[in-house]
């Protein structure tokens, strides 16, 4: 082969940007938990009528038992809880929702949520890592209009000061 | 009923950029093409089958081929069909034949488009020749369309 | 009754960020005849392909369509595609095990690869993943990793110093691996602490590369491989453990589908204690933490002694049960490749061919593959078939 001796940045390449739109039938349950958070400002989790384990994110199966779980196993949580874990993003990429850069730094943290047995994770408004701390108190800003969307509705956890 | 539907339905998007490196063979090849107005296979040392495009290897024998062939600018028709909807990304305007053509001396079909609408005119069968774009742009578009001769 | 199965020919690429020299199946193509080079067979002797990428990493998607004729030698043959994620690379070795140890083919072709430049794992990872309560605020895989250090940490007082050293050790071992993407002879703890927090606690060199390439094996029942090699690396035990629903539904201080498939691997290969039992461990540790973490669960030493395991020297080149001694996941990591070269690797070792990376007298290896929602894939090699 004749070959063609190219800086590397000569090689062919070809670059596309996908755009696909998808619709994702969210289940009975998720229907549930938004229509509550939208129209009563409130969290519901999905408990496992055999062994009582309450979920949250709410999901119709409960993976230990392979039981299914109804909107009548759905179940009012606070809308606080427990840091459980916490870090801040600090790097670039490509949100694939957006098609752009997420915006960063972010907080991003797991918590439990009273009286769930399953962690959740979510953004945290704080990207001081020295302000936060395993076993703080944390509760859901929700925002003042509320469409029904987790992010939109509830688009932080906030940190509660020890004073509060 | 809708309304219903529709609470169940998260619409989302996926968007996301890639690339895709096409190789040092696919590059000579579009080159060619473009720079030059040549067309290239490469035949495999084992079965001297004679592949276009041109790919390293031969998915029979498994072997590296790298012998390049210069072939002609005309070939044969040995399938078609006819476009006649129109979307955005038409490289003709419809109607236009997107066919597998057997280039002269090739040994594998290679599809492309003839700037032929009218199914009476095209056959298995008949000869075609490559047209070339004037102002080339690294795309097997690069070769315009073939044209029936 | 399962026919004994072996490793019988590896290829792998140079590993490297780019490979903007070969299209996708010109670059499976290398490993993939390097493998049948390895074993000296022809395409003709193989009865079943088995291959592996994660498609929407490079936004090709069902790509086997025709990498699994151009570059793996498909055409006429059975080629089945695997996808796991992280996991990818050790469900395909797990997969072509099960093809021979039914007794249904006598030798396959076992293939994983990425090309991860030509598009971005942390993208296409949240694309794996719940549009409506993961995507939001997943930032791919290093987030929720790093959620995992930063808790391992608060549990146990493991440091960020301690971290460094595993990536130390790492690539300073893949120094001596021709294959490895960041060799890194000189690599020092200082280096590794002052590159940039990427997200609290990990650092840029906390975190693997990624990488492009392929890697190839071939297995053989145990009449094929005796007629192919003397030095066979024998299947002990598979092993497959998944988690929950989503991957922040437990606690994530540690990993419990290690402990669960290690422990269930060990009984089958009739390891007791694996520290001893094992003489090498090829671990898919995707960040330093990682490596400390998982060694506790795989059960090389107590909950919370990673750090002590590390410090004391026995995961070094000159320890006891040497970890990674290819460089592991941090110097290496083309996605669908990765956890195929921990095999790959285990079986170079257990075939005494790892020249200035070959651990002395190895039977029995351990090789991890990590992905998923928190899942682990676990296998145990010999050099003499499990009787």
């Amino acid at each position: 082969m004749s070959k063609t001796r190219k800086g590397q940045e000569d090689i062919f390449e070809i670059k596309w940007k996908t755009d696909l739109p998808y619709r994702y039938s969210i289940g009975k349950l998720a229907v549930k938990f938004f229509e509550e958070l939208k129209e009563n400002k409130k969290i519901l989790g999905s408990k496992c009528p055999k062994c009582e384990k309450v979920h949250f994110p709410p999901r119709a199966v409960c993976a230990d038992c392979f039981i299914k779980m109804t909107l009548d196993d759905m179940v009012e949580l606070p809308p606080r809880g427990t840091l459980e874990g916490f870090t801040v993003v600090n790097y670039p990429f490509t949100d694939p929702s957006t098609g752009g850069i997420r915006p960063f730094p972010y907080g991003y943290a797991l918590f439990k949520l009273d009286g769930a047995d399953t962690y959740t994770m979510h953004f945290v408004n704080e990207t001081d890592v020295t302000k936060m701390k395993i076993g703080q108190r944390v509760e859901a800003v929700f925002n003042d209009e509320l469409i029904g969307d987790l992010t939109a509705d509830i688009p932080y956890f906030r940190i509660i000061k020890e004073e509060e | 009923m809708t309304d219903e539907i529709e609470k169940k339905v998260y619409r989302g998007r996926i968007k996301v950029p890639y690339k895709h490196t096409a190789g040092a063979y696919v590059e000579k090849f579009i080159t060619e093409i473009g720079k030059n107005n040549k067309i290239f296979g490469v035949k495999c040392p084992k079965c001297g089958e004679i592949s276009v495009p041109p790919k390293m290897i031969c998915f029979k024998c498994f072997e590296k081929m790298e012998e390049w062939v210069e072939l002609g600018n005309q070939g044969t028709i040995t399938g078609f069909t006819v476009v006649t909807h129109s979307t955005p990304v038409m490289p003709l305007e419809p109607p236009f034949a997107y066919a597998r053509i057997k280039l002269d001396g090739a040994d594998t079909d290679f599809v492309h488009i003839i700037n032929e609408g009218d199914p009476a005119k095209l056959e298995i069968g008949a000869k075609v020749e490559a047209v070339f774009k004037e102002k080339p742009r690294k795309r097997i578009l690069d070769i315009e369309y073939f044209k029936l001769i | 009754m399962t026919n004994k199965t072996a490793v019988v020919g590896i290829g792998q690429t140079k590993f490297r960020s780019k490979r903007r020299d070969v299209n996708i199946p010109e670059m499976i193509y290398e490993a993939v005849k390097m493998a049948l080079d390895d074993a000296q067979l022809e395409p003709k002797d193989i009865d079943a392909i088995i291959i592996g990428n994660m498609d929407h990493f490079e936004g090709i998607n069902f790509s086997e369509l025709w990498t699994g004729i151009d570059a793996a030698p498909g055409y006429l043959k059975p080629v089945v595609k695997v996808a796991t994620g992280g996991t990818t690379g050790s469900s395909l070795a797990i997969c072509g095990y099960h093809n021979i140890a039914s007794g249904i083919y006598d030798k396959v072709l076992v293939v994983g690869w990425e090309k991860l430049n030509e598009g971005g794992a942390t993208t296409g990872i949240i694309t794996a993943f719940d549009p409506v309560w993961e995507r939001p605020s997943l930032a791919g895989a290093l987030g929720p990793l790093a959620l995992m250090a930063g808790m391992y940490s608060a549990k146990y007082g493991i440091t960020s110093e301690q971290a460094a050293k595993v990536t130390v050790k790492n690539r300073s071992n893949a120094a001596n691996n021709p294959y490895a993407h960041l060799q890194m002879p000189d690599i020092t703890i200082d280096y590794v602490m002052s590159s940039q927090v990427i997200s609290y606690p990990l650092r840029l060199h906390d975190c693997c590369p990624q990488s492009e390439g392929a890697c190839a094996l071939i297995y053989a029942n145990e009449k094929e491989a005796k007629k192919i090699t003397d030095t066979p690396a024998w299947f002990h035990a598979v092993e497959t453990a998944h988690y929950y629903t989503f991957g922040t539904d437990d606690k994530m201080y540690d990993l419990p589908t290690a402990t669960i498939a290690s422990k269930k691997a060990y009984k089958r290969a009739g390891i007791k204690n694996p520290i001893k039992d094992l003489d090498v461990a090829e671990i898919y540790e995707p960040t330093s933490w990682s490596e400390l973490s998982w060694t506790e669960a795989l059960g090389f030493c107590k909950p919370g002694e990673g750090g002590k395991l590390l410090d004391e020297g026995i995961t070094q080149m000159s320890g006891e049960l040497p970890v990674n001694p290819s460089g592991g996941v941090l110097s290496t990591n083309p996605i669908g490749a990765t956890a195929l070269v921990r095999v790959a690797e285990a079986a170079i070792q257990i075939m005494d061919r790892g020249g200035k990376r070959q651990v002395p007298d190895v039977e029995k290896a351990l090789a991890m593959g990590f992905g998923g929602s928190l899942w682990t894939e676990v296998m145990i090699l010999g050099n003499e078939p499990l009787r």
